[in-house]
């Protein structure tokens, strides 16, 4: 046998993707959301596809440009685009515009318990549950993320010199604070137990605040932007990408400063493009560049396992089912992964 | 990552209000047919953009956290671009207007700064568009004006048909003074050849050796120590390379923010390749770009534009990096 150097070794194939499913859709896959045992997937010309079952549904037009941002409300998929559009969209595929900004982006979209929320420019708009008319919330320059704590009482809203903290009183009256940083915040969340704030900003770092006593600091060393990061369920780690590992910072006792993050290597040492960690366990799924996915346990890296061989295009989305059974996973260069996490001997 | 990598060329269009951007960006959109562009505009535009793909931006600078006292981006730019990079169709270029009063620094160091932008597009080139009747005026009265000629590859001088030939003369000989190596073009209406707007690549280094700047020795008038003016440097002797490195170095981190452009060819003695680099402000691109060619007489040529540059000593500053 010669050896052809022009050519991509053939690897085997990983067990996970020897019985899942792959589509090879060639669009670019922007983002995904799991909605109880379905996963939506929004995508660079616009459409929504939704998998469930391992079975892909039929195309739904939703935008005409990008999906640039999905989340969800209830059973209904929220989506915002560069067509200005804000829609709500249900499994069935039945599409419902919210709001219409003509040629301003839907650049981020929200909801907690049917208050819905998108930001477009520097505007953050909020429905009231059953409300038509939304409440504009302004703010001093174009926000970069928004987020809900876990309660729905308070939104942060991120942007250039910090985060606006809005709070709900009793009375549905919303006040806000500042907390302040030098720079561009971009995607922001509250750790799931709703005691630190984190950002990601437009230098290589992360910032947070520990919210009873507003102190902050910041999280640096990482060799790209951190686009991916993301609370374990009980907020022990912050796992994050932009790194040629999958870093992650101890959140329990007050926070990270002054400690040493957990670096999970991979092999091939690529840039992780994604993270997700796996529901109810200090574990994640991690994407690289490459279009490999690996899982780790944090604590003991040496149980890491590959889930998805390499794809030559960047992890853009990982979504695991509500039930665990099944994981998406999504690329830059459109290739699906829909299969089972557990075999069937597992279960 | 294949085809998604391939950078898609961003033109800047300044030029203060009235000057005839729109026009441009119109004539550009109706005469590239089969071609998908995307447009970003400022909400002040003049008139309607006759296209698919506008995209309305807030035109928002921010400071970034580097330590670079003079380096700042446009984040709207950042958002809208990644943006833009996630279509599943391919764009064939990126236009972008800035409002009339916009300094252009910002636009150029995005593409410096941001890893995102910097992978996925290139700035192809600043197109700035004058009008030939008022330019003067604008030159003496706004910064912003200076700076966009400053920063321009190309000056757009229009309504030439509204001045007689000693004033265009005039705003000629003043663009230079400002900007040596931009290639002036006059038009009425915009009536240019596009390829002498798009794809003209002006930010690679090696189109700073296929274009051979006019670096010409400047002797120059005394001007009002806030005017834009350029001074260029030739040397027959070969440089030091690490004294150059050392004075460039300092120059920019304690004069950036008035040193607005730069270019060079450089020859460092023990060294075959030239060495060519750019920057703005305090931000430089800077690579060896081959050996020099046969017959071709080895000397090193430098430009500065800027603001108080008399100041800065750079005759003497240059001299010193010439080896012994």
């Amino acid at each position: 046998m010669k050896a052809d150097s022009n050519k991509f070794p053939e690897l085997n194939k990983t067990k996970f993707e020897n019985r899942g499913k792959e589509f090879k859709l060639g669009i670019p896959v922007t983002n995904a959301i799991t909605i109880g045992n379905s996963v939506a997937v929004g995508f660079g010309d616009g459409t929504v596809r939704i998998f469930r079952s391992g079975q892909i549904s039929e195309v739904i037009k939703a935008h005409s440009g990008v999906v640039l941002s999905i989340s969800k409300d209830g059973e209904d998929i929220l989506t915002g685009g560069d067509d200005g559009r804000f829609l709500k969209i249900s499994l069935d595929g039945e599409i419902n515009e919210i709001a219409n900004f003509g040629s301003r982006w839907v650049d981020h979209v929200t909801a907690y318990n049917g208050s819905l929320v998108c930001t477009s420019g520097n505007i953050v708009y909020l429905w009231m549950p059953n409300k038509k008319e939304p409440k504009l919330l302004e703010h001093e320059s174009t926000i970069g993320g928004v987020a809900f704590d876990s309660k729905g009482r308070r939104l942060a809203v991120s942007r250039y010199g910090g985060v606006t903290l809005w709070k709900k009183d009793y009375s549905n009256k919303w006040s806000s604070s500042n907390l302040i940083w030098k720079g561009s915040h971009n995607k922001v969340i509250f750790s799931t137990d709703d005691r630190f704030l984190v950002t990601s900003m437009q230098e290589n770092q992360l910032h947070f605040w520990r919210l009873k006593d507003k102190t902050d600091s910041f999280m640096s060393g990482y060799g790209a932007k951190v686009k991916s990061f993301a609370f374990v369920y009980d907020s022990k780690f912050l796992v994050t990408s932009g790194s040629n590992e999958a870093i992650c910072w101890p959140f329990d006792g007050n926070g990270p400063e002054g400690r040493k993050p957990i670096c999970l290597p991979y092999v091939g040492n690529k840039l992780v493009t994604f993270v997700e960690p796996f529901p109810n366990e200090n574990a994640i799924f991690t994407g690289l560049s490459d279009g490999s996915v690996f899982l780790s346990e944090i604590e003991k890296s040496i149980n890491t396992i590959i889930i998805r061989s390499f794809t030559q295009s960047e992890v853009t989305a990982i979504a695991v089912t509500e039930d665990c059974s099944s994981i998406l996973i999504g690329d830059i260069g459109g290739n699906i992964l829909w299969t089972s996490i557990w075999d069937e001997e597992e279960k | 990552m294949g085809e998604t990598n391939k950078q898609v060329p961003v033109t800047v269009l300044t030029g203060f209000l009235g000057a005839g951007k729109t026009t441009l960006l119109n004539r550009i959109l109706t005469e590239q047919h089969g071609k998908k562009y995307a447009v970003i505009v400022n909400e002040f535009g003049e008139q309607g953009i006759d296209n698919d793909l506008v995209v309305d931006a807030d035109e928002e600078v921010f400071e970034m956290n580097n330590g670079c006292i003079c380096c700042t981006v446009r984040g709207d730019l950042i958002r809208i671009l990644s943006g833009l990079m996630k279509r599943a169709d391919k764009l064939d270029a990126i236009i972008v207007e800035t409002t009339g009063l916009a300094d252009p620094a910002p636009v150029a160091q995005t593409f410096f700064v941001d890893q995102d932008v910097a992978d996925r597009t290139k700035l192809d080139a600043i197109v700035t568009v004058a009008d030939a009747v008022h330019l003067s005026t604008q030159l003496s009265d706004h910064h912003e004006a200076e700076e966009q000629v400053a920063f321009a590859d190309v000056v757009l001088l229009n309504k030439i048909d509204l001045v007689d030939e000693s004033r265009l003369d005039a705003v000629k000989d003043r663009i230079k003074k400002i900007n040596p190596f931009a290639k002036i073009i006059h038009t009425t209406k915009c009536g240019v050849s596009l390829s002498e707007i798009l794809n003209l690549d002006a930010f690679n280094l090696k189109r700073i050796l296929d274009t051979e700047p006019d670096f010409l020795t400047s002797d120059h008038d005394h001007e009002h120590d806030d005017d834009v003016t350029s001074l260029s440097f030739v040397s027959d002797t070969p440089l030091d390379m690490e004294k150059f490195q050392d004075w460039f170095s300092k120059l920019l981190q304690t004069k950036g923010q008035d040193i607005l452009r730069t270019k060079g060819i450089l020859d460092f003695k023990g060294e075959n390749d030239r060495y060519v680099f750019q920057g703005v402000h305090m931000l430089m691109d800077a690579s060896p770009m081959g050996k020099w060619p046969e017959g071709k007489e080895r000397n090193s040529r430098l430009v500065f534009i800027g603001r108080n540059l008399e100041s800065m000593n750079l005759k003497e500053g240059f001299e010193n990096c010439k080896s012994a």
